[in-house]
C-alpha cells in the first residue's frame, strides 16, 4: 500500500513557475478514487443541500412550465416581441444556451484529440452541460413558432402539401445544426458513461441500482475485447463531434450574419460567435464547477490546475471577442455606409446604451484581470468572474439582436422593446431546468469519469520499453 | 548533458555554400526586377507587393507560431524553435523592402488619386484614415512592433541558451501573451491598409483574420520544409522521428481548414446579402477572367491539401510531406496573387514574368538572412524548460536509424 502511495507525477506538467498544480492530487490509487466518486452516487447521504437546492431549482422549472403552458395558450403574444423587434429574449436565450454548450464538446473533443489530460476530470459534467444547456436552447425557437406541434415541418420530408423548407435560409441549417449537435453530444456522453455505469452496476447495494445500472451499462464486461472497441468508437466520436465545436454556432451567427440588417452583416461574425460560444461555456463550466468541487470535496480531482487553464481559456477567447466588437466598429466607420456607421453610434449613445457599456465591462474590461496570476488562483475571484462572463455573453447576444432590429434602416419604423413578465420568467425557468437536471445528474451518475481519472495515476503507466 | 551541448552545436556544413549561392541568385533576381521595374513599374510594385506579403507572412507566421509556442507549450514546438527564431530575425530586411511600397503608394493605391476622391463620397470620408502620412506613420508603427517582439524574444532565447536561466522563459512567455494581442492588431490593421485598400470602396470585418491564418499556413509549410532538410542532417538525423513530423503535417491540416473556414464564412455572407458595396470585390475575382483561380484554389488551397493531410502516412513520411508543404507555398502565392492581381487587371487573369521573379529575389534574400541566423546559433535550445521532456529521451536512447535517400 506505500508503495503506491507515490506523488503523482503529472505528464503534462508546466515547467514556468515550479509549483503548478497537478491534475490529480498526489496519494491516490485506483481503489481510492472509484471509492471517491461513486460514493457520491452510491452510499454517501444525500445531502440536505442538495434537496434544498432541487427544491428551489424545480420550483424555477415549475415555473417555465406554467410560463410555456401559458404561451401555448394564448400565443407568443405574452412575450414583449413586437414589429419592429420580432426577436428578442427568445432568440437572446437560444443563441445563449447554445453557446454554453460549446465548452463541453470542446473539453470532451478538442481537448481529447489534443491528448490534453487536464480534460479527464471536467468532461463528464461539462458533457451533461452541454446536453442540458442545449435542451435549454432548443425551448426556445421551438416555442417562438408558435405551434410547437407542427414542428416537424421543418424537417424536409415529402409530404401532402407539397411543402419544403427553404434551403437558403439559415434557420433551416440551424434546425440540421442543432439536432446534430444534441444527438452526437447525447451519444458521446452516454457512450463515455458505460464503463461507469458498470462500476455503479458492480458496487451498488440496492437491487434496483443493479437493475438499473445494469441495464445501462449494456453488459459491460471490461475484457479486452471491450476496451479496445471502445476506443475506437470514442475516438471517432470524438472525430465527429469536433467538427460540431466549430458548425453549430458558425450556423447561429449565419442566423444573423446572412440577412442584410446593420449590425448582423458581417462577415467576421463566424469565428466571433465560436469564440463567444466557447467563452460563455467556460464561464459556465468555471460557475458550476467551483460550488461542486467545494460541496463535495472534489479538490482532488478538480485542481487549480483545471481552474486556471479554464481562466486562461476564458482570457483567450474574450479577447478574440473583443477582436470581434474591434473590427467590426472600426468597418462600420470605414465602410462609410450611413446605416453601417449608425450601428456603434447607437449602440454607445443610444436609447440601449446603458447596456452597451455594461456587456463591455462585462465581457473585455473586467475578464482582462485574469491576465493576473493571482486572479486565477483565486477561487472566489474566479467564480465572480465567470457569473460576469455570463451575464456578459447574455447581453452580447441582447445588444446584438435587439438594437439591430429597433432601428434599422427607416427612422419612421423604429420602435423599442421591453420584456414582460413572461419573457423572464421564462429565462428564469431555462435555467431552473438547466439547474435541476445537473442535481439529479449529480445524485445518479459518476460526475466525474472514474475510469479515465483513473489512467491518470502512476499505477496505470505502463513501461514503454 | 554534455552530449547533448555537442550535439546541439554540430555544424551544419551545407548552409555555408547555401548562403553564398542564396546570395548570387538574389543579387541576380535584384538586377532582373530593377529592369522590371524600369520597363513596368506598375507591374512591378504589384508582384513586389504579392511578394512582399508572401514573404512577411511566412515571417510574421513564424513569429505568431513562435508566441503560441511559448505560450501553449508542446514537443512540436521545440524541434522548430531555432528556424522560427531565425525567420524572425528576417524582420528587419522586410522592414527595409517595404520601402519601395512605400515609395510607390500611388501607382498601387486607387485613393492615393485626388481627382477620384474628389469625386467620390465614401472616399472622401475614408480620407481621415486612407492618407499617405497616415498610411506611413501606421506602418512605421506595425514595424516597430513587430521588430521589438521579435528583437526580445531571440535576445531572451539566445541568453536562455548562455545561462540555462528559466527566469527567460518567464519572460518570454510574458511577452508572448501581449505580443500575440499586438501581433493580432497590427497584423488586421496592415492587411487592411495594405491589401484590402486596394479596393478601396470594399470592406470585410474577416479580412485580416483570413490574412493571419494565410500567414499561419505560410508558416508552417515554411518550417516543415526546413525540418524535412534539417533532418536529414547532422545533427538532427539523430533526433527527429516520425512523430515530430506527424504533429506538423497535424497543425498545417488545420490550417488549411481554417483558411477555408474563414474564407467561405466571408463568401457566403457577401454572396447571401447581395449588397452592391459588398459584392464588386467578388465580381472582380469571379465573374471575369480570374474565376479559374478562383475554382483552382477552392480545390489546391483546400480540398487537395485537406484529403491528403488526412492520411497518416503521408504526415510521417517527410519525402511526401515536404512536397505537399511545397505546394502549399505554391497556393499561398497563388491565393495573394488572386487577392491583389485582379485589382491591376480588371479585365481578366494576367500573369507577368516578375509574378514569378520578384517571390523568388525576396525569397533569395530572405533566405540569406535566415540561413545566416541559423547559423549563428545552436540548432537546438538546450536549454529550454521543455527540452528534456521533448526531446532528452529520444536523445539519450538515439533514434531508429532512418533509411537512406
Amino acid at each position: 500500500m506505500a508503495e503506491s502511495l507515490q506523488p503523482v507525477e503529472d505528464p503534462n506538467r508546466a515547467y514556468v513557475g515550479a509549483g503548478t498544480p497537478p491534475v490529480i492530487a498526489p496519494g491516490h490509487t485506483f481503489g481510492t478514487v472509484t471509492d471517491k466518486i461513486s460514493a457520491i452516487v452510491l452510499t454517501r447521504r444525500t445531502p440536505l443541500g442538495w434537496y434544498a437546492g432541487f427544491l428551489l431549482a424545480g420550483s424555477f422549472a415549475f415555473l417555465l412550465l406554467v410560463s410555456l403552458t401559458y404561451l401555448v395558450t394564448k400565443g407568443i403574444g405574452i412575450w414583449g416581441n413586437n414589429i419592429p423587434v420580432g426577436w428578442a429574449f427568445d432568440i437572446t436565450n437560444f443563441v445563449w444556451w447554445i453557446g454554453i454548450g460549446h465548452a463541453g464538446t470542446l473539453i470532451s473533443a478538442i481537448l481529447l484529440l489534443l491528448k490534453q489530460t487536464w480534460r479527464t476530470s471536467i468532461n463528464r459534467f461539462a458533457e451533461a452541460m452541454t446536453l442540458f444547456a442545449v435542451a435549454c436552447a432548443g425551448i426556445f425557437p421551438l416555442f417562438h413558432t408558435g405551434r410547437p406541434w407542427l414542428a416537424y415541418w421543418l424537417f424536409p420530408y415529402p409530404n401532402s402539401m407539397s411543402l419544403w423548407p427553404q434551403f437558403r435560409s439559415p434557420l433551416i441549417w440551424d434546425v440540421f445544426a442543432v439536432s446534430t449537435y444534441a444527438t452526437v453530444s447525447a451519444l458521446f456522453w452516454y457512450v463515455g458513461l458505460i464503463p461507469d455505469l458498470a462500476t455503479l452496476r458492480d458496487r451498488s447495494q440496492s437491487r434496483a441500482g443493479r437493475v438499473i445500472y445494469g441495464m445501462l451499462a449494456m453488459g459491460w464486461r471490461g475484457s479486452a475485447r471491450h476496451w479496445h472497441r471502445y476506443d475506437t468508437a470514442y475516438l471517432l466520436l470524438a472525430g465527429l463531434a469536433t467538427p460540431l465545436v466549430v458548425s453549430v454556432h458558425t450556423v447561429v451567427s449565419f442566423d444573423f450574419a446572412i440577412g442584410i440588417v446593420p449590425g448582423w452583416h458581417t462577415t467576421i461574425f463566424p469565428p466571433y460567435f465560436v469564440a463567444g460560444a466557447i467563452y460563455s461555456g467556460f464561464a459556465m463550466v468555471l460557475t458550476l464547477a467551483i460550488p461542486i468541487r467545494a460541496v463535495y470535496n472534489l479538490e482532488d480531482f478538480i485542481t487549480m490546475r483545471h481552474l486556471q487553464n479554464m481562466a486562461k481559456v476564458m482570457l483567450v477567447t474574450g479577447l478574440i471577442v473583443a477582436y470581434g466588437y474591434g473590427t467590426e466598429a472600426f468597418i462600420s466607420w470605414y465602410s462609410g455606409d450611413k446605416y453601417e456607421g449608425f450601428v456603434p453610434m447607437n449602440r454607445i449613445f443610444g436609447p440601449y446604451a446603458f447596456y452597451y457599456w455594461l456587456l463591455i465591462t462585462c465581457n473585455v474590461i473586467i475578464p482582462q484581470a485574469l491576465w493576473f496570476k493571482r486572479v486565477r488562483t483565486s477561487v472566489p475571484v474566479l467564480f465572480v468572474i465567470s457569473l460576469i462572463v455570463n451575464v456578459g455573453m447574455w447581453l452580447e447576444r441582447f445588444v446584438i439582436i435587439v438594437l439591430s432590429l429597433s432601428r434599422d434602416f427607416l427612422t419612421s419604423s423604429w420602435g423599442r422593446f421591453a420584456p414582460t413578465f413572461w419573457d423572464w420568467s421564462t429565462l428564469f425557468g431555462t435555467v431552473g431546468l438547466f439547474v435541476s437536471l445537473l442535481f439529479l445528474f449529480l445524485r445518479f451518475l459518476p460526475m466525474i469519469s472514474i475510469f479515465e481519472i483513473r489512467t491518470l495515476l502512476p499505477e496505470a503507466k505502463v513501461s514503454d520499453e | 548533458m554534455t552530449p547533448l551541448t555537442q550535439t546541439a552545436d554540430v555544424a551544419i556544413p551545407e548552409l555555408k555554400p547555401m548562403q553564398q549561392r542564396l546570395l548570387v541568385a538574389g543579387a541576380a533576381g535584384g538586377v532582373l526586377s530593377l529592369v522590371g521595374a524600369l520597363l513596368d513599374t506598375t507591374q512591378f510594385l504589384q508582384s513586389y507587393l504579392m511578394a512582399y506579403m508572401f514573404w512577411l507572412g511566412v515571417t510574421l507566421g513564424c513569429l505568431a507560431l513562435g508566441m503560441i509556442h511559448q505560450l501553449s507549450g508542446g514537443a512540436w514546438g521545440v524541434l522548430i524553435r531555432r528556424p522560427i527564431g531565425a525567420a524572425s530575425r528576417a524582420l528587419p530586411l522586410l522592414t527595409l523592402l517595404f520601402l519601395p511600397i512605400a515609395l510607390g503608394l500611388s501607382r498601387i493605391y486607387p485613393w492615393m488619386n485626388a481627382d477620384l476622391v474628389a469625386h467620390d463620397e465614401v472616399l472622401q470620408h475614408k480620407h481621415v484614415y486612407l492618407n499617405a502620412p497616415f498610411f506611413l506613420a501606421r506602418a512605421a508603427i506595425y514595424f516597430i512592433v513587430w521588430n521589438v517582439i521579435s528583437f526580445f524574444l531571440n535576445a531572451w532565447s539566445l541568453e536562455q541558451d548562455r545561462t540555462g536561466d528559466f527566469r527567460f522563459a518567464r519572460r518570454m512567455q510574458l511577452l508572448s501573451g501581449g505580443g500575440l494581442v499586438a501581433y493580432g492588431v497590427t497584423i488586421t490593421f496592415a492587411s487592411f491598409d495594405w491589401m484590402m485598400s486596394l479596393e478601396p470602396h470594399w470592406f470585410s470585418t474577416i479580412y485580416g483574420v483570413i490574412i493571419m491564418g494565410g500567414q499561419g499556413l505560410s508558416a508552417l509549410a515554411f518550417l516543415t520544409i526546413a525540418l524535412v532538410w534539417l533532418s536529414r542532417r547532422a545533427p538532427l538525423d539523430r533526433i527527429v522521428v516520425p512523430a515530430h513530423f506527424h504533429d506538423l503535417g497535424n497543425l498545417m491540416l488545420a490550417f488549411v481548414m481554417l483558411w477555408a473556414y474563414f474564407s467561405f464564412s466571408q463568401y457566403l455572407i457577401i454572396w447571401s446579402g447581395n449588397l452592391p458595396a459588398e459584392i464588386a470585390w467578388y465580381l472582380h475575382r469571379m465573374e471575369t477572367g480570374w474565376r479559374p483561380v478562383a475554382v483552382a484554389l477552392m480545390l489546391f488551397h483546400f480540398a487537395a491539401p485537406f484529403v491528403v493531410l488526412l492520411s497518416r502516412t503521408v504526415k510521417r513520411q517527410p519525402e511526401l510531406l515536404v512536397k505537399v508543404a511545397a505546394a502549399v507555398l505554391v497556393v499561398r502565392i497563388v491565393d495573394l496573387w488572386w487577392l491583389i492581381g485582379p485589382e491591376f487587371h480588371t479585365g481578366g487573369i494576367a500573369i507577368s514574368w516578375m509574378d514569378v521573379v520578384l517571390p523568388l529575389t525576396i525569397g533569395a534574400l530572405w533566405l540569406v538572412v535566415f540561413v545566416s541566423q541559423l547559423r549563428g546559433r545552436a540548432i537546438l535550445p538546450i536549454h529550454d524548460p521543455e527540452f528534456d521532456e521533448a526531446l532528452g529521451r529520444i536523445i539519450e536512447r538515439g533514434a531508429p536509424p532512418r533509411t537512406a535517400h
